[in-house]
């Protein structure tokens, strides 16, 4: 009786403590929430407005007025899918070799990755763009994809979850079998990694689905471009951005996110148990 | 399930089929370039009025085919980036003001407007305006778009509460210079405490420094922020803190509008654009302001240009829809549609500009800014000024907002621009 | 430590792997050089001209359009002696401190908890995701309005326990804490995220055993979820070191209000003026982009050593 009374206790003081998480975490969308439902000369007056306006109607016309809303967001989809995809295959590929192989170079190579990594990447818009120009790239979405298709944080992540998520015996018992390096990285490795793919896949969609700097340099044609940087377009000057629009704007943006998000985090949280040994 | 190694392969492929395609499906879309027909415009939103692009889009739809894009983010960036890369760059591209300096020494990346004709335009423009476009070798880069007269906002309700002149005749000619200003913000002061006539020292500064006919750095590249017109300006600003009259309210916080809506900050001394940033940001104070002509005399704050590059193949072209698209009565548009003060003084007179402004209580804002706008002094503008003016303000910044010695401030901003002016080649 | 007999008797899942084939050439390893290539032959393809640029950039001046000049050494001598430059390495390493501790520490706890079975798990994950996709306008708006002076709800709560108020975006610590919250709030979520799909590895049997032993919730974590969760941990480390030393777009959004001339400044002082942003005042509102190149390299530089001493303190030895 006691220690069940004691844990309920337990559960709601939990409860408590992510219910406040929760609260703080929330706030500022309600808040963008609020701001797309308002005019824009609403939604800076003091104090602020904390219910919802009946503006959201007229601030989606407006934005289906201003951008192509569906084409740019079709090029969006396109796009980070696409290297979403590439990016699940190639980094848990190489991440599987990092994390379970020996191999002559293996130091090095994993050390060179790591610092290609940490070099700032704002300097490299002028000549990437030289060479995307010469290769006729510009303008294309094969500019935004191609360079995104493998990266070293998602081989780094992968690497170090596989390192605990994989464990040797499984790997020498299915050699034995006779199972070759692809079918031990299918068969063996991606079953058991599946959360850590799921998390790779999401966030990389989601970088991708908001880059926007890149983008905004390679893509010329502007009736052929990405969610982002149709909507950065919006932004003007001096008291001109219909701030209303943007905010609707942004959180239509959010919505193949947040779906995404529901898709893949599922398989982040499985029960306990259910996890790498079977 | 059973996976081979060509079935994998075949994973693979099938993700760079969709690449492929991908890059394929976009690829016909993307337009060959500049040909002949086609005339690609850079600008940024709010850049030049909706309603004019349209109209020119169909005026000169026989002769070209106008592609008006809109660049969102950092503009010049990507301009520069097209320029540098030598591909996709546009035939005509908007330049901002504040980035003037940086284009004219690379007038050789512009067609010289003056091969074009543009001589016969010159007398309709703003003459101080029309000189910001012209680089150091003579050539032409920019072509007018707009200009930014610099005037004092201010609430006349609560001017007269406090005992000051109120109506914007009586504050432009009795608060007309700055001494007068600052007496005026003493007795704000003191008649209602809590009210201040600035909201930061550095806009006392800013505006001053616009003023001169001079500014950081002259034509021969030599350092001349440490003379006597940057040192008034300062003395000025440290002369308004001292005194009290400057807010130690941050910009754009709750605190700001909050303050602006109850009369606690009844001034803001700010270009013809912000009249747009003050409607947005405290739409209850409708009716509230007056405008009147900034002390000590008039100057300017931001306002942007066209021009044709390099890449253009029919510059001539180009030019007929330019000083088309900014002709007096299209810059008139653009005023009503984006609030861009017109560097056409012919537009001054025109029946859109000189509507009253129920924002400003029925004031007819018009008669305020375009005297104004004549007589703006004319700076050279060095590539230099914003890597030697910025120590200057940041050291201000440390005296107004964290309370640092302004005689220390000064010696310190004066040895960091010794140090940039030594670096960037520029003689002290 | 006598007592921990958890981890020891099960296999060491971190041990490294035995090599199939150790005494075979460079070779036969065709199969895994092949499988790691992607990223090598992407940044020999895409980022080995633009870092080769960037390196001969920074030996230059250049205004970004005009034509290159030699400079030799001076903007590296120029970098040496730029106590801007110095004093935004400090800013960065402040705020990244102030914020990636407690951002780890709540993330953790966040994740042990959202993996205790709770009810309305799916609510608490996708409230804790939204910061990371919310709208940085809106974001910028609220915090500027959370730390403002007078009407701030910071400064509310510190008058309600009996403090005074403190000008949050007008002073040098105020700003730093103000940024590191703006940056807790945004990416606890995302690292309780990792967190809990690096808890997804450890068996459940090791938890059973451990109740069995009459462990307590506090004893289970030191002895079994922390140790199996090191790989993990070092890998949010890492990231949040690299992304965290390269940050700007907090303080940037944060700050623009407060700046008069410059999106780039950090505030009064440069109090908020990280590394990143010192690089994109030189570079883009100074138009100098040999010295832009030349402070990217120095950041290059302070990220790679503090990667090190992070890697080192939380790696095993006997590991790579």
């Amino acid at each position: 009786m006691a220690s069940i009374k004691g844990s309920r206790k337990r559960g709601v003081a939990l409860h408590l403590v992510l219910v406040v998480g929760l609260l703080i975490s929330v706030f500022p969308f309600y808040w963008a929430v609020i701001m797309s439902t308002h005019a824009s000369t609403e939604i800076f007056s003091y104090p602020p407005k904390l219910l919802p306006g009946s503006h959201f109607a007229e601030n989606v016309r407006h934005l289906f007025d201003n951008v192509d809303f569906f084409g740019s967001m079709a090029n969006s989809l396109l796009v980070a899918g696409t290297v979403t995809f590439l990016v699940l295959f190639f980094d848990s590929l190489a991440a599987f070799v990092f994390a379970k192989f020996r191999f002559p170079g293996r130091r090095f190579l994993f050390a060179l990755m790591m610092a290609i990594f940490m070099v700032p990447a704002q300097l490299q818009a002028i000549p990437q763009f030289v060479i995307m120009a010469k290769l006729g790239w510009i303008g294309s979405m094969t500019a935004l994809v191609v360079p995104a298709a493998a990266n070293a944080f998602g081989i780094f992540w992968m690497r170090q979850y596989m390192r605990s998520a994989i464990h040797d015996e499984l790997l020498d018992a299915s050699k034995l079998d006779g199972a070759g390096f692809l079918r031990q990285y299918w068969h063996v490795a991606l079953p058991v990694v599946r959360p850590g793919l799921a998390f790779l896949g999401i966030f990389t969609f989601m970088g991708q689905w908001n880059d926007y700097a890149w983008p905004l340099i390679a893509l010329t044609d502007p009736h052929n471009v990405t969610l982002q940087v149709a909507l950065s377009q919006l932004n003007g000057v001096h008291g001109t951005t219909d701030y209303g629009m943007v905010m609707t704007g942004a959180l239509l943006a959010l919505l193949p996110l947040l779906a995404v998000f529901a898709i893949g985090a599922k398989q982040i949280i499985g029960d306990l148990g259910k996890g790498a040994i079977r | 399930m059973r996976l081979s190694r060509r079935g994998l392969l075949r994973a693979g492929l099938a993700g760079t089929a969709a690449t492929a395609l991908g890059g394929l499906a976009t690829g016909c879309a993307v337009p060959t370039g500049s040909t002949g027909r086609n005339m690609v415009l850079w600008y940024w939103s709010g850049g030049l009025s909706p309603k004019v692009v349209q109209n020119a889009k169909a005026r000169y739809d026989d002769s070209m085919n106008l592609q008006a894009i809109q660049i969102g983010g950092y503009y010049r960036s990507k301009l520069m980036t097209t320029m540098t890369g030598r591909a996709h760059i546009p035939d005509i591209a908007g330049l901002k003001g504040e980035d003037m300096a940086s284009y004219l020494p690379n007038s050789d990346q512009f067609v010289d407007l003056r091969t074009l004709g543009a001589a016969r335009y010159r007398d309709k423009y703003l003459p101080w305006k029309w000189d910001q476009g012209i680089a150091p070798d003579g050539s032409m880069v920019g072509f007018p778009i707009d200009c930014g007269p610099v005037a004092h906002y201010y609430q006349p309700a609560v001017f007269e509460k406090a005992g000051l002149p109120h109506e914007p005749a009586d504050v432009s000619a009795e608060l007309d210079t700055w001494e007068k200003f600052f007496a005026a913000g003493e007795q704000l002061k003191k008649r209602l405490p809590g009210t201040f006539i600035l909201t930061d020292a550095l806009s006392v500064f800013g505006i001053s420094v616009n003023q001169s006919t001079r500014r950081y750095v002259d034509e021969d590249r030599h350092f001349i922020g440490d003379q006597e017109h940057v040192r008034t300006a300062w003395d000025r600003a440290v002369e308004a803190t001292r005194r009290g009259l400057v807010s130690k309210i941050v910009n754009g916080t709750p605190d700001n509008i909050s303050a602006t809506e109850r009369g606690l900050l009844p001034s803001q001394l700010n270009a013809s654009w912000a009249a747009g940033d003050i409607k947005l940001n405290t739409p209850r104070t409708k009716g509230k302001w007056r405008v009147a002509q900034c002390p000590g005399g008039p100057s300017n704050i931001g306002g942007s240009f066209l021009s044709i590059t390099k890449a253009c193949r029919e510059p001539e072209r180009a030019f007929e829809l330019i000083t088309w698209m900014l002709d007096a009565e299209n810059q008139a548009q653009g005023f009503v549609d984006s609030v861009l003060f017109p560097s056409t003084p012919a537009s001054y007179g025109m029946s859109e500009l000189r509507e009253p402004d129920a924002f400003f209580g029925g004031q007819i804002t018009m008669d305020v800014f375009g005297p104004a706008a004549r007589k703006i002094p004319v700076a050279f503008n060095s590539p230099y000024d914003i890597a030697l003016g910025t120590p200057i303000s940041d050291e201000l910044r440390n005296f107004s907002v964290l309370g640092k010695d302004p005689d220390k401030a000064w010696k310190d901003a004066m040895s960091s621009c010794r140090r940039i002016a030594d670096h960037v080649g520029v003689s002290y | 430590m006598a007592t921990a007999p958890v981890v020891e008797t099960h296999p060491a899942p971190l041990a490294a792997a035995p090599a199939p084939h150790p005494k075979k050439g460079v070779l036969s390893h065709w199969r895994l050089y092949a499988a790691i290539s992607p990223f090598y032959l992407l940044f020999l393809a895409f980022g080995l001209i633009p870092v080769g640029f960037s390196l001969y950039l920074s030996f230059h001046r250049w205004d970004g359009l005009g034509a290159m000049e030699y400079a030799g050494l001076s903007q590296y001598r120029y970098l040496l002696a730029d106590g801007q430059f110095w004093s935004s390495i400090g800013n960065t390493v402040v705020i990244w401190a102030l914020a990636t501790f407690p951002m780890i520490f709540l993330a953790m706890v966040t994740a042990v908890m959202l993996n205790s079975a709770v009810r309305f798990k799916n609510v608490y994950r996708f409230a804790f995701f939204l910061p990371n996709v919310t709208s940085i306008v809106a974001v910028a708006i609220i915090f500027g309005s959370v730390f403002s002076t007078n009407f701030g709800l910071v400064n509310a709560l510190l008058q309600a326990v009996g403090l005074d108020q403190v000008a949050w975006l007008n002073t040098p610590w105020g700003i730093k804490v103000a940024i590191a919250t703006l940056m807790t709030w945004q990416w606890t979520g995302y690292n309780a995220i990792i967190f809990l799909a690096g808890l997804q590895t450890i068996p459940g049997e090791l938890y059973e055993a451990a109740r069995m032993d009459g462990a307590g919730p506090v004893q289970t974590f030191f002895r079994i979820t922390l140790p199996l969760l090191r790989p993990v941990l070092l890998f949010v480390l890492v990231i949040s070191t690299v992304t965290g030393l390269q940050s700007f777009s907090e303080p940037q959004v944060l700050l623009q209000t407060t700046d008069n001339n410059s999106s780039f400044a950090g505030g009064p002082g440069h109090a908020g003026q990280t590394m990143v942003l010192y690089f994109f005042q030189q570079t883009f509102d100074n138009n100098d982009f040999g010295y832009g190149a030349a402070v990217a390299w120095g950041i290059f530089l302070v990220v790679v050593l503090f990667s090190i001493v992070n890697w080192r303190l939380v790696q095993r030895r006997g590991e790579d």
